[in-house]
Formats: structure tokens, C-alpha cells, sequence
């Protein structure tokens, strides 16, 4: 009788384990990683406060750095205006239409509060969120190239699905024969990203630069990406491209948010009134 | 008895507030990141009724889980840490000093039965842990060379914590 008493308190451990077990599992395969990005929102915008306070540590480190990074996109900013000066004044001279000035976008300027690289389905999150105007489907860029998509805001904090993220894909060109594909992330390496969907035919080599495509609005048009670094023939008409990214996810810090509604509100109306 | 409940609750506070706010940040090489959290199962006593010691793993997991926004993913690797623990135990069974009472810690049993526990359980976490993360044998030699990496990584860091720990306890005392 003791043995069957026994017996019976062993199984009844097994089936805590299993019920338990089916619980924790379920929950893992069924929330969407949009759901899980809520709850991050919910707890890292407690958890903010403390982030604010530490970043301000941890960046003093990498001041020099940043220093570096703005006074480049300085340079690099002041050269775009007096390209944009010249063509204004070409404009003025000319006196053509007023329509391009639409292709502007409206950026947010964020900066990132918490941060991973190392599990396969990566997020960040920022400091801005819904009452500076950042909403669902905005996308994020810095001066090296594309971060991520804004997965969902809470008033003052928003959380991104990583570049580094095995469900999303961003269209992507060739910038030498302007061929377009998608790019994903495999999950091995935080520094490359996969290509694929370029024809064989396409003159693809090592050190080829990446743009954006600017076909979806969330990005706007080329923007840098990376560096074609290895590529292999796959299934006999496209290439598998591993592409060197240029931003370094470890050490993001200023990031921009792309505000494209602007431009699709305007052509909205433009097709509207057609 | 309440005051080693309080201990426990004590124990739980620091170690969540380490790994949340200083491990996390920690990522070797981009692929390895050390939980330390797991010690709240591997220091539970010995003589732990076994519906108990799943219900912590699981409740360890869902905090550690909530706060990293991955539901499920942490929860599944503790559970199954915690319902191997006893066969772990039975494995490596500890006998010259094994009071009825006790907890596995650096106090109570010798350094080496402890890393070989330690080492031994942070292995069976990381692989349930990382299997079910990538969940695919695609890249299986590179999530073996992740498991290792972060066990070595963990167990190190687990190790020297319980030492320190150990160490503050006694000077208490």
C-alpha cells in the first residue's frame, strides 16, 4: 500500500511538470510579437526611469564617439543644403512646380533607451512615443542605415522590432544595377544581414553598396544599408547575398524616426483630385 | 523558518535586480548572455516538496520572462530546470554533509560539488532555452557553440556570486 502511495506521489509530480510545462509553452508559441512588445512597452516605461539615469553614465564613455558620428553628419548635412540651395535657385529661375517639395519627409530624433543583439527576435526602445507623434509603422533610421519598424507606443516610450529581427524584411536595391530584393536577418551574426530575391544575372560583387528601395514609404529612398561581402548562387536563378551592415546595432544611441504620413496624405489628395 | 522564507524573498529581489539591470546589458561577442536568476532554483533546500519547486521555477521564469517581453521563453527552460533538479541531486548525491534541512549553497556542501551542479544545470537550461528560442536546426552548430559559450559564461558568474554571497553571510554571522 505504501509503495502504491509512492507510486502515485511520483506521478503526481509528473503531472504538475506536464500541465505546467503545456502552460509556459502555449503562452510562448501564441503571443504575437506584437503582444510581446506591449508588455515589454509596459514594464520597460517603468523600468525607463532607471534607464535615463544609467544612460547617462554609460554615454559619457561614448562621447568621443558620438562626437565623431555628428560632426561627420554635419559635413555631410551642410553639403546636402547647398545642393538643395543650387537646385532652389535652379527652381526659382525655372519657376517649375512646387510638387517636389512633397517628397519631404518629417524626422523625429529619438534616442535609444534599451537595447538587445542577442536573442533571435530583437527589439529597442526609445524615449519618444505617441505624444511626440510617433505612431505604429514608423520607420527607424540612423546616419549608418535602417534600424527597425515602431511595433507600438505608449505615451512617452515606443518599442522597435529590430533590423535584428527574424520576422521582419525590408525591401532593398543594388545600387549598381538597381535591381530590387529583401533583406532578413538569419540570426547568426549582429553585423550581417541576408539578401535574397536578386537575379543571377545581376553583375552583384564584393563591396557593392545596399540601399533602401523606398517602395513600402516607411523608409525613405536610399538610404545606405550595407556592403555586399559574400554571395553564392542558391537555387540556380537568385543570388544569396550576405550583406555587411554599416550601423552598429551594439553601440546605437541617436536614432531618427521617418514620419512618411505627411507625404501619403499628399498623395492621397493628388490622386484624389485627378 | 520565516526568516529564511524572508532570506529567499531577499535573494530573489538582488537577483532579479542584477540580471535586469546589469547582465542584461552584458552581451559577449553578440551571441552569449549570462542569466544568473536561475540560482532561485539551483539554492532551494534539499528536501523541497517537488510541486513546490516546479511552482518557483515557473513563477522564476514568468518574472524573468515579463520583464524581457519573451512570455514563455524563460518559464519553459526554469520548469524543466526545476523538475531535472531531483534527478540531478540523485545523479551527484551529496553524502558527507547532507542535513535534512539544508541548501545546496557554497556553506553547506564542498566548491566542487557545487560547480559540477551548477555547470551541470545551466547546460540543461541553456539548451531548453536556446532550442526553443531558435527552434530550428538550421543553424545548429552555431546555437551548440551559443549553449557553451553562455553556459561557461554563466556558470562563472554564478559561481563567483554564490562565493561572494557565501562569504558576506558568514562575515554577518
Amino acid at each position: 500500500m505504501n509503495n502504491f502511495y509512492e507510486i502515485l506521489k511520483r506521478l503526481y509530480t509528473h503531472a504538475i511538470f506536464l500541465v505546467l510545462l503545456g502552460i509556459s509553452l502555449s503562452l510562448y508559441f501564441n503571443t504575437t510579437y506584437y503582444q510581446k512588445a506591449q508588455i515589454g512597452l509596459l514594464t520597460k516605461s517603468l523600468s525607463g526611469f532607471w534607464h535615463k539615469h544609467t544612460s547617462f553614465f554609460t554615454e559619457l564613455f561614448s562621447l568621443r564617439q558620438t562626437n565623431m558620428y555628428l560632426a561627420l553628419e554635419n559635413i555631410k548635412l551642410r553639403n546636402q543644403m547647398e545642393a538643395y540651395r543650387l537646385r532652389l535657385r535652379e527652381l526659382q529661375d525655372s519657376g517649375s512646380s512646387f510638387l517636389d517639395s512633397a517628397h519631404i519627409n518629417h524626422y523625429i530624433l529619438a534616442r535609444v533607451i534599451d537595447n538587445s543583439i542577442n536573442t533571435r527576435k530583437n527589439f529597442l526602445t526609445i524615449d519618444v512615443g505617441s505624444r511626440n507623434g510617433v505612431y505604429k509603422g514608423m520607420g527607424v533610421i540612423t546616419q549608418n542605415g535602417v534600424v527597425g519598424i515602431v511595433a507600438s507606443t505608449s505615451p512617452n516610450y515606443s518599442s522597435v522590432i529590430s533590423l535584428l529581427n527574424t520576422d521582419i524584411k525590408v525591401s532593398v536595391k543594388h545600387k549598381k544595377s538597381g535591381s530590387f530584393g529583401a533583406i532578413s536577418w538569419d540570426g547568426t551574426s549582429y553585423r550581417k544581414v541576408i539578401l535574397d530575391e536578386i537575379p543571377l544575372h545581376c553583375n552583384v560583387s564584393e563591396g557593392d553598396t545596399i540601399l533602401t528601395s523606398g517602395f513600402s514609404t516607411i523608409f525613405p529612398k536610399e538610404i545606405p544599408i550595407g556592403r555586399v561581402v559574400d554571395f553564392y548562387n542558391k537555387d540556380g536563378s537568385f543570388l544569396s547575398i550576405t550583406v555587411e551592415l554599416f550601423a552598429d546595432f551594439k553601440t546605437l544611441d541617436y536614432v531618427y524616426l521617418v514620419d512618411s504620413k505627411g507625404i501619403n496624405e499628399i498623395h492621397q489628395i493628388q490622386t484624389e483630385n485627378r | 523558518m520565516v526568516s529564511d522564507y524572508i532570506k529567499y524573498l531577499w535573494l530573489a529581489v538582488i537577483l532579479f535586480l542584477l540580471q535586469f539591470l546589469v547582465l542584461n546589458n552584458i552581451d559577449l561577442f553578440g551571441y552569449a548572455n549570462p542569466y544568473i536568476y536561475i540560482l532561485l532554483v539551483l539554492l532551494l533546500p534539499f528536501n523541497i516538496p517537488h510541486w513546490l519547486l516546479l511552482l518557483l521555477g515557473f513563477a522564476t521564469g514568468f518574472v524573468v520572462d515579463y520583464f524581457s517581453s519573451t512570455i514563455g521563453l524563460h518559464t519553459s527552460a526554469t520548469l524543466v530546470l526545476a523538475y531535472l533538479r531531483p534527478f540531478i541531486h540523485q545523479r551527484w548525491s551529496f553524502k558527507s554533509v547532507r542535513y535534512e534541512y539544508s541548501n545546496p549553497d557554497l556553506a553547506n556542501v564542498s566548491l566542487e560539488w557545487f560547480s559540477i551542479y551548477v555547470v551541470v544545470s545551466v547546460l540543461l537550461h541553456y539548451t531548453v532555452l536556446f532550442m526553443l528560442e531558435t527552434f530550428t536546426f538550421h543553424h545548429f552548430y552555431l546555437t551548440i557553440f551559443r549553449i557553451l559559450l553562455s553556459t561557461i559564461l554563466s556558470s562563472a558568474f554564478i559561481i563567483i556570486f554564490e562565493i561572494l554571497r557565501v562569504r558576506n553571510v558568514k562575515r554577518l554571522k
